[in-house]
């Protein structure tokens, strides 16, 4: 007799099992569609699936690639229980094409089959051993444990071991001479069972293993497991920017959560990860973007339509925090921090904007500072209620082109534009301009730019604000209007290219302006060319213009801006400008390039002291600056310059360590 | 329950600095930037939210020139469902009554429930529109309301008295309230919301059409007369530090040494 497994031996009636097996699929299905409607509310629709896609479909959802980064223990234990479980299920659907479709499964084919699915059932069961001991001996701190959890791993564990036993009970009744190939059942240990008592009680093992099966493809879409079909849905979503639906185009109250946003609500597997790094948490504030995206899926299910046991059967797993609640939503500096970790691409801050967006919208639960800056940013064109004479003060005694005015703030006028100039304009930006303390940016910059005689202006008084503020505090018609003004301003000019102080402007003007659909509603950004200062400083660095000597040696340590790093993936440009310098010494600190910490400033937290908690993020930055050591920290971003520098002041170091934009250190290191 | 609120628009003048015209007869205007009256904000938001709670309409009304049509759409863009602007230059010089006239023309012909308006302005500060208001249409008010309840066809408002007292009172409606500021957090108007407004028209009216002539209102019927408005003078003992940042931050620190705030 050649190898192979008789198909519903002893069974009946199958038509039971059919039956059952058709009612499963059908929850199953219910779930899934049901959830699927939801999806469909967010806007943005479904984009089209092309090669980039499934190349990281499949190095993240099939190999798991971002769950191995940072911890290679979960990430291990996540591919085995992916594999083993996938083995099981590949195996089962190739039983059902054996016996309906095509007989393959006999012979040699089929025993190395059979060892297959035992290697695969070995890897299930152990490595859901694992994760019990690590969530509930080695208690994983970033786990948050709920009852579903539990059912989750006893359900696949049942399912698995009862398997086994339905195996080891057939072997015991049949005994094939080819069981040395089924070597785990043949192990196990039966309790003296003869042929005769196995042959009799193996339908009862059928049944309960089938059941268990059965009831586990059920469960899946009403549970974490759901994370099968929406991890990758996610990231097929994930590394496409939804574009800005001008405000006029909007649905009074309508839904503001993109399609993505609720596939990522159901994508998460609460891992925690996002929650490990976020600076908000760690800065021990009432918020973490996990606890967002619960609530928000909560809350998304509870006021969906359609049937109500669906409903309850998708809410009845677990609920978020019940003291999470919308004044929590200020708390993201859209650091992007989680986006970073998250193994299944989710990007939260995101998500968090879009909610930003309906509470503006509604008015009536808008955090009271974060309204008045936003207030000024429409009077004053600035969040910092200046006038417009005070943003062109910072230069007063610098005789610098004025783009506005297309001649010398001092000297005789010139008629030709920015663009037939080839003038740089150099948007310096509000809080640039207008903070005492980032000024000292601006003039070591200007001073930089006349030293390696580059033709450059500002827009003086008539600089408009970009709008950064009304984007990440969810202000879009604010956000628009600013865009349009700047826009406008831009063009009445002729400039073209524009290098920013602040990596906030430089991510505003360069990624968020062309969000906006083409067309003759909005106007078209385009012809803009955006750089960081520090892109262009090593433009300048690189062509000879910018000489730099060393005046003695020596340690800095460097904070990634995060709209600098994460944003934008400038991570090594600064390092090499410093690197260039002579005498230098970089020592990174604990956190850095990647997983930088976020200095508590961006996503207008800048406006919002009274988020903080008792311990600042700024603070927490600044001891690691303080842990390597070095003299001095250098950041270059407005906004990290400030929160480091009242850090350093609010923690004494003022003797041990000095907070540096870039530029200003440059200036002082640069060659006579 | 129908509302009518009174707004008004004026200069916001917190942080600028004032300067006034040679004659002393105005404060320079032009650089300011002009803003809903706070206390009429706080009414704005009390009339929407009782709205809100018991349905109904509210009609935002003002007297100003045409750029007061910001604080208009404001209100609408808060919830009011109606705006009247009264827009007349006869209006200028007015006092407290001539300003009250104007607004009771305006309104007296619609059925309302109840009128609320800020206790004052922050630009004349008189604090007796709304209360004239209420005699010339002869029904009860409350001035300095924190609180507003409704039961049935009655009202319990708190006032804000000195040294944090509150008092409860109970009026009949129609009333007239006065609101204090601070009465409730008013909610944030965005872009958004007045772009949603603009195309709600805006009932438009002057003293002609409200049928009332120079002896009621303007400078002849003021019984107050303006003769000159000067910023304070310097008093003594007021130092002016000038000098950067860090100068000003030295001496302001040996001050308060030399003082003795410092020990
Ligand atoms: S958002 Fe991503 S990182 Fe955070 S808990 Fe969910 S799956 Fe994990
Ligand atoms: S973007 Fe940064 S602050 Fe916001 S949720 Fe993610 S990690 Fe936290």
């Amino acid at each position: 007799m050649l190898p192979g497994r008789p198909l519903f031996w002893q069974i009946q009636p199958i038509w039971l099992f059919y039956s059952l097996a058709f009612i499963a699929v059908c929850i199953f299905a219910a779930g899934l569609i049901y959830r699927i409607r939801l999806w469909k509310t967010g806007t943005g629709g479904f984009p089209r699936i092309n090669s980039r896609h499934l190349i990281r479909l499949f190095s993240e959802a099939l190999l798991g690639k971002k769950i191995w980064s940072g911890d290679f223990a979960a990430g291990f234990m996540h591919f085995l229980i992916f594999w083993g479980f996938a083995g099981l299920f590949v195996g089962t659907v190739l039983l059902s094409v054996h016996e309906y479709i095509i007989t393959f499964l006999s012979g040699t084919i089929y025993l190395v089959y059979s060892a297959t699915l035992e290697i695969a059932g070995a890897m299930l069961v152990l490595s859901l051993g694992w994760a019990v001991v690590r969530r509930y001996v080695q208690r994983v701190s970033r786990l948050e444990n709920r009852g579903s959890d539990a059912a989750v791993l006893i359900w696949i564990g049942g399912a698995a071991v009862s398997g086994f036993w339905v195996e080891a009970v057939r072997l015991t009744a049949l005994q094939p001479q080819w069981q040395g190939w089924s070597f785990i059942a043949a192990a196990m240990p039966l309790a003296g069972m003869g042929s005769h008592t196995a042959t009799v009680w193996y339908p009862v093992f059928w049944w309960v293993h089938a059941l268990l099966s059965l009831g586990l493809i059920a469960f899946i879409p009403y549970s974490k497991l759901v994370h099968m079909m929406t991890a990758p849905a996610a990231i097929y979503l994930s590394d496409r920017t939804a574009g800005i639906i001008p405000v006029d185009e909007r649905i009074p109250d309508g839904e503001v959560h993109t399609v993505a946003d609720f596939v990522g609500f159901d994508a998460c597997t609460r891992c925690g990860r996002c929650a490990e790094v976020c600076p908000a948490t760690r800065a021990g504030e009432p918020f973490s973007p996990r606890e967002y995206l619960l609530w928000a899926q909560q809350r998304a299910y509870e006021n969906a339509g359609g049937n109500a046991i669906l409903r309850r059967g998708i809410l009845a797993t677990g609920t978020a925090d019940a003291l999470f609640n919308l004044h929590r939503i200020w708390h993201c500096t859209t650091c992007n921090a989680c986006i970073e970790v998250c193994p299944v691409s989710l990007r939260p801050p995101d998500a968090i904007r879009q909610r930003r967006s309906a509470v503006v919208e509604a008015g009536v639960e808008m955090p009271e500072m974060l309204a008045q800056s936003l207030k000024n940013v429409f009077k004053y064109d600035n969040p910092w209620e200046a006038t417009k004479k005070k943003r062109a003060k910072w230069s007063k005694d610098l005789d610098l082109t004025d783009l506005s005015k297309n001649k010398k703030r001092t000297g005789k006028t010139e008629t030709t534009d920015a663009k037939a100039t080839g003038d740089i304009c150099y948007f310096v930006g509000c809080t640039t301009a207008l903070d005492t303390r980032a000024q000292g940016l601006a003039r070591s910059f200007a001073f930089l730019l006349n030293r390696a005689g580059v033709a450059f202006g500002t827009l003086g008084k008539k600089e408009p604000c970009c709008g950064d503020i009304a984007r990440r505090g969810g202000e879009d018609g604010l956000f628009e209007m600013k865009r349009e003004d700047a826009l406008d301003v831009f063009n009445k000019y002729a400039i073209t290219d524009v290098v920013t102080s602040s990596p906030h402007c430089y991510h505003t003007l360069k990624h968020d302006y062309p969000l906006y659909p083409a067309g003759p509603a909005c106007v078209d950004s385009s012809n803009l060319r955006i750089r960081h200062y520090t892109e262009f400083i090593w433009e300048l660095m690189e062509k000879g213009r910018l000489v730099f000597d060393g005046s003695g040696p020596v340690t800095i340590t460097y904070h990634d801006p995060c709209y600098l790093g994460r944003h934008h993936r400038l991570f090594d440009l600064p390092r090499n400008i410093l690197a260039a310098v002579p005498g230098v010494t970089l020592v990174e600190m604990e956190h850095h390039r990647e997983d930088s910490l976020c200095c508590g400033g961006g996503g207008d937290r800048m406006w919002q002291e009274e988020l903080d908690g008792e311990m600042k993020m700024s603070a927490l930055r600044i001891e690691e600056a303080r842990e390597t050591g070095a003299r001095l920290l250098i950041t270059a971003c407005p906004l990290c310059l400030i929160m480091l520098e009242d850090a350093r002041k609010a923690a004494g170091l003022e003797k041990d360590l000095e907070v540096l934009d870039l530029n200003e250190f440059l200036v002082r290191r640069i060659s006579d | 329950m129908n509302i009518v609120v009174c707004v008004k628009q004026v200069p916001e003048v917190t942080d600028a600095e004032l300067t006034i015209s040679s004659d002393g007869s105005r404060i320079l205007a032009d650089d300011l930037e002009m803003d809903i009256n706070e206390w009429d904000n706080y009414a704005v938001e009390t009339a929407v939210r009782l709205k809100e709670a018991h349905g109904g309409t509210v009609t935002a009304v003002t007297m100003g020139d045409e750029d007061s049509e910001d604080v208009l759409r404001q209100a609408l863009a808060m919830g009011a469902d109606e705006a009247i602007l009264i827009d007349d230059e006869d209006f200028e010089g007015s006092d407290a009554v001539g300003i009250a006239r104007g607004l009771h023309a305006a309104i007296k012909d619609r059925p309302f429930d109840l009128l609320l308006a800020g206790v004052q302005s922050a630009d004349n500060g008189w604090g007796q529109v709304g209360l004239v208001l209420a005699e010339l249409l002869q029904r009860p008010y409350a001035s300095l309301v924190v609180d507003v309840q409704v039961d049935g066809d009655r009202l319990t408002v708190q006032r804000e008295l000195e040294s944090n007292t509150l008092e409860r009172v109970s009026l009949p409606l129609p009333a007239v309230l006065t609101i204090q500021s601070g009465a409730n957090t008013p909610r944030y108007v965005s872009i958004l919301g007045i772009r949603r407004v603009r195309n709600i028209d805006i009932e438009e009216t002057d003293a002609d059409d409200l049928g009332l002539d120079e002896d009621q209102i303007g400078v002849k019927s003021s019984s107050v007369q303006e003769l000159k408005l000067s910023l304070p003078a310097m008093g003594e003992g007021a130092e002016m530090l000038t000098g950067s940042v860090e100068e000003i931050c030295d001496q302001t620190a040996r001050i308060i040494r030399e003082k003795g705030g410092l020990q």
